[in-house]
């Protein structure tokens, strides 16, 4: 399973150094932001923070359609399984990439929040739970719209996963606005996930290599 | 432990409503080198293709080493070396990615025996595998297959592209593998005279059918090619079942023959035929005999 | 790659997604009418004036100068605002003093933080303020103070013997002024804390378990403040300067507050406390008791008009603002403004200080001929430019939404909170069906047989959907009960249940049958239709074989 994370790592490193890059701005503009409320702030909170959402869902998305599309016009799983590896592992190993890649933006950037939180705001939960709140949902949705891509993405055709994938992610981060933060979005989240996984799945395991 | 280490039963496979298989019942006993023999398209990939699990079924079972294909774990796998037809690598992989990855994933390496397959094949380790000629794909191909020393060998046209030297290397190399015990091989292949080296047994497919599933020697036995000259005209009907092939130029008849047998003779006897005489035939010789179109179409009963 | 056994788990995989994006799809969809509505709405379909308000003693009214009568103002500013989308809502509600905040009171002030609020871990109030005191030598000192409340008790630390408070209401409308009050559910009784030198709680009579009175907020009670804007327009008299002949007003009967955080506020005896029931009541500040009646939620007008009495929940927005005059600070009574479920209607209404409707009043518009009045919920509809077509366009998307979840829209019509209406997805609170369920004139079957006439369109457009996949279900071999499922589920979800069965059909090229003629499936070992066995006559394979088993 090692070996085929880090095939996959190692075949889309664009998207790992790309995830690096964005956790930094991310934390550079976090920690000004909170340093410097007054323009900063307003810039990054009011102006930056749903673009930052859509390039975040849409870059991961674009990971998960790349995944599978290139292995399907690659033949890269036909040629997995001529080895003692079996389709379900390869379709986890690729998963767990994914979420490492998430993870690498969220974790740095979870942090960073809650130091600042710690440092630069009053000594009560009172942010604890929002901060929570907002980086689960952001959690959840990024790994929604990534499961999106590879239930997307398993095609050869170049048009389907492009606009496909990208109309349904933008009515899927739609779902932010239109329930915000709470228990709702993350239960909902979570089924789309996992729905998405389950096609995914059977789409993977039983179509032709 | 089960002594057939491919089976296959019933399959039927339709491609887009186009029928491909129609009711395939093969055997592949363990130690057994079978060469699977059919014209273009009549479906010898897509068998291995089912076998290995990369293409399901329409309907029917296929087993490897005593598992259903589809159900295949990595440790079976692991006892499986394929050589597939286009020699499917990860194009953009360098040599050597491409060799450590399968080595890390291989359950057991025959480091030696690898090392001296690349030396062999003086394979470049730093070029990407998209820029490999043909042959070298196909070498890369199978020094893979060979290193993880399998129990049982598939391959599928695996000397497409190589040269007049590559090929006789792996033949070579093909026998070494006969020659361990239990090791069994399915050999799919345009080149019948390097079939008919190393086969011992033969499959035939023709229009969905596996017309031809016996022992090469046997099947040289019981497919015959027969001239025969009559004093007058040729009868009208030979009264033979299983013809497979039948020519008349004036007198002459040349009429090739499935499950020759003395009944057989007999019938022919009755014609009083002027001569009669056996013309030898390769494997390549049946082969095309079995395959012509416009083969005898009378339903069998 | 069989996968036959996990059918009912790839059907209910897809089902959900496509349920979901579809749902989210129409929800945009409907929230682009349902602006475009709110946007045409002229202003006198969502304004109403209340004059004179009957609050402001008569010899102020009377007087020969006045050039304004009194009154009460109420319009909403737009039903549709983002801000009652979830995001917004959340943004909103948690910060400080929000909704769903249990931060009362944050600031920065002095390089110390001062705050109040609720710490759910110990159940208790967290203060931490600056006091100021005058030393003899008339300079100032400040000293933060940090306390914990509890319902028994005031300490410098969390302490277990303070009690717990489970889930208050509180009244942050005198926090600068140093006074917190509030209500504990799970207590039914309400306390106050004083902040001066010395913190004081003051606890209130705990309320009977047989008294019905469920309070849901205290002191300025509002709801959505962003939907809705209410004020108190005082009484406008004209006097002259002396040396110089020129009219100047002078306003009588301020109002206090004039909007929530007015520092001129000066507290009267009473607050506000609003009951579940939509009943307003005065609370005595100082011992804590009901004080009696104020009044109570004014009901809007709905496009099907309800005869039940109208609960916070059934609002999309509420104001409501006491009234005491600057002259004496004695209450005088109160003014009450809500806006409908849906937006489009509002209501306003004075009640005296006995707590006696004085007048009330409802956005109406004048229909075409400009004679009658036509409540703006309706008129919304239909009364301006447009409007029909966006109307239609409205019904017709509420149409493509599953008719099983309309169904239960119907039936949940007056369960689900109305500002999450707005939010909803899968059920629609504030469709047509839904109105219709709330309708409380005509009885239980003739409204139900009405809603099913609104969702007409949508059981038409399901059976349509569900004979077109019944059949090809059949063409596709699939067994009996898997065809009565799809059935059923077209029938229930409409087009999502028709999107699910294309996206989960078999994938499978049917071939035709050499004996019936029709196209069967080449997966099966007999033809579905005719039973046959299976047969290609387009491939023709020699008679003969050569075959052997192994040697």
């Amino acid at each position: 399973m090692l070996t085929l994370i880090r095939r996959e790592i190692r075949d889309h490193i664009v998207y790992f150094i790309a995830a690096v890059v964005f956790s930094a701005i991310l934390i550079a503009f976090l920690t000004a932001a909170m340093y410097n409320l007054d323009w900063v702030g307003s810039v990054v909170f009011e102006a930056l923070s749903v673009p930052i959402l859509i390039i975040l869902v849409l870059g991961f998305s674009a990971m998960g359609v790349t995944q599978m599309y290139l292995d399907r016009n690659r033949r890269i799983s036909a040629f997995l399984s001529a080895l003692p590896v079996t389709r379900s592992r390869i379709l986890t190993a690729r998963i767990i990439a994914g979420l490492l890649a998430i993870l690498i933006v969220l974790v740095p950037l979870t942090i960073t929040a809650i130091v600042m939180g710690r440092l630069t705001g009053p000594p009560i939960p009172i942010s604890s739970g929002h901060i929570a709140d907002i980086l689960t949902t952001v959690f959840l949705m990024t790994f929604a719209c990534y499961c999106l891509g590879l239930l997307t993405g398993w095609t050869a055709n170049k048009i389907a996963p492009t606009f496909g994938a990208l109309g349904l992610n933008l009515v899927l981060v739609s779902l932010v606005f239109v329930k915000g933060f709470g228990p709702n979005i993350k239960f909902l989240l979570v089924l789309v996930i996992v729905a998405c996984l389950i096609r995914t799945w059977h789409k993977f395991m039983s179509t032709s290599l | 432990m089960n002594d057939n280490v491919i089976k296959v039963e019933n399959l039927v496979k339709y491609f887009d409503g186009r029928c491909v298989l129609d009711g395939i019942n093969l055997t592949v006993p363990r130690g057994c080198i079978y060469g699977l023999l059919g014209r273009n398209g009549a479906g010898k990939t897509t068998i291995i293709r089912i076998l290995l699990g990369t293409e399901p079924t329409t309907r029917g079972d296929t087993f490897l080493l005593g598992t259903e294909s589809t159900n295949l774990a990595p440790k079976d796998r692991g006892r499986i070396g394929c050589v597939a037809e286009g020699h499917n690598l990860i194009q953009n992989y360098k040599v050597e990615r491409l060799i450590k990855l399968c080595k890390d994933l291989s359950l057991q390496w025959n480091h030696e025996s690898f090392d001296h397959l690349i030396e062999t094949f003086r394979l470049p380790m730093d070029r990407r595998v998209k820029n490999l000629s043909m042959g070298m794909r196909a070498q890369l191909n199978l020094a893979l297959a060979m290193a993880i020393d399998p129990e049982l060998l598939i391959l599928d046209d695996p000397t497409l592209g190589l040269d007049t030297v590559a090929r006789r290397q792996f033949l070579e190399l093909a026998i070494e593998v006969i020659q361990k015990q239990d090791r069994t091989i399915l050999f799919c292949s345009h080149i019948l005279s390097d079939v008919e080296r190393i086969a011992d047994r033969i499959g035939i497919l023709a229009a969905g059918k596996l017309v031809v599933d016996c022992p090469l020697e046997q099947l040289k036995e019981r497919v015959k090619k027969l001239r025969i000259i009559f004093g007058e005209s040729p009868p009208e009907n030979l009264y033979l079942t299983e013809i497979v092939n039948q020519q008349i130029h004036g007198r002459e008849m040349t009429v090739t023959v499935a499950n020759w047998n003395r009944q057989k003779q007999a019938i022919l006897e009755t014609f009083k035929p002027s001569s009669c005489t056996e013309i030898p035939m390769s494997l390549e010789d049946i082969f095309i005999e079995c395959t012509r179109p416009g083969t005898e179409p009378v339903q069998v009963a | 790659m069989r996968s036959r056994s996990n059918y009912p788990i790839q059907v209910i995989a897809a089902g959900f997604l496509v349920l979901a994006f579809l749902s989210l799809s129409l929800f945009w969809a409907r929230w682009v009418c349902k602006s475009i509505l709110a946007n045409n709405m002229p202003m006198d379909y969502r304004t109403v004036d209340i004059t004179p308000s009957g609050l402001v003693p008569g010899d102020f009214e009377s007087d020969p100068n006045m050039l304004r009568r009194s009154g009460a103002h109420a319009h909403i500013i737009h039903p549709e605002a983002p801000q009652s989308l979830g995001f917004m809502d959340y943004v909103i509600g948690s910060s400080p003093a929000g909704r769903h905040s249990d931060v009362y009171l944050l600031k920065y002030d002095n390089e110390a933080w001062h705050w109040i609020y609720f710490d759910r871990s110990t159940g208790l109030i967290a203060c931490r303020y600056e006091i100021k005191e005058r030393m003899p030598d008339t300079t100032i000192t400040r000293k933060m103070v940090q306390i914990y409340v509890g319902p028994e008790g005031i300490s410098e630390t969390p302490d277990e013997d303070t009690g717990r408070f489970t889930s208050p209401i509180v009244d942050v409308s005198d926090i600068d002024r140093g006074q917190l009050t509030l209500y504990d559910k799970k207590l039914r009784q309400f306390f106050a804390v004083k902040f001066r030198k010395e913190v004081e709680l003051i606890k209130g009579p705990q309320l009977p378990e047989d008294d019905p009175r469920r309070p849901v907020d205290i002191g300025l009670l509002s709801k959505n403040p962003s939907v809705l804007d209410l004020y108190w327009m005082p009484l406008e008299i004209k006097i002259s300067e002396n040396n110089q002949d020129r009219a100047l007003y002078r306003s009588r009967g301020t109002h206090i507050p004039i909007r929530e955080g007015n520092s001129n506020y000066r507290p009267d005896r009473y607050t506000l406390v609003l009951d579940e029931s939509g009943q307003i009541d005065l609370l005595d500040r100082e011992t804590l008791e009901f004080a009696g009646p104020a009044g109570r939620l004014p009901a809007p007008e709905t496009f099907f008009p309800t005869d039940k009495r109208i609960t916070p929940g059934d609002l999309l927005a509420y104001r409501v603002l006491s009234i005491a005059l600057k002259e004496d600070h004695k209450y005088r009574g109160l003014i009450a403004a809500t806006v409908s479920r849906e937006g489009t209607a509002l209501a306003l209404a004075v009640f005296n200080e006995r707590g006696a409707c004085f007048e009330s009043k409802d956005t109406r518009a004048k229909n075409s001929r400009g004679s009658r009045n036509v409540p703006s919920s309706s008129a919304v509809f239909f009364g301006t430019p447009w409007s029909p077509v966006i109307t239609i366009g409205k019904f017709l998307l509420e149409n493509i939404h599953p008719p099983i979840l309309s169904l239960a829209s119907y039936f949940t019509a007056g369960s689900i909170e109305a500002a999450s209406g707005h939010r909803a997805m899968f059920l629609l609170p504030n469709s047509f069906i839904a109105m219709k369920g709330r309708d409380a004139r005509v009885n239980i079957a003739a409204r139900f047989l009405f809603a099913l006439l609104l969702i007409s369109p949508s059981i038409v457009l399901a059976i349509l959907l569900a004979m077109r996949v019944s059949k090809d279900a059949a063409v596709v071999g699939l067994p009996q009960k898997t065809r009565r499922f799809w059935k059923l589920g077209t029938l229930a979800f409409g087009p999502a249940g028709y999107i699910t069965y294309k996206l989960t059909r078999p994938k499978i090229t049917l071939v035709t049958c050499a004996n019936c003629g029709k196209p069967r499936r080449p997966d099966m070992d007999k033809c579905h239709r005719c039973g046959s066995k299976w047969d290609v006559p387009e491939l023709i394979p020699p008679a003969w074989r050569v075959l052997n088993g192994a040697e």
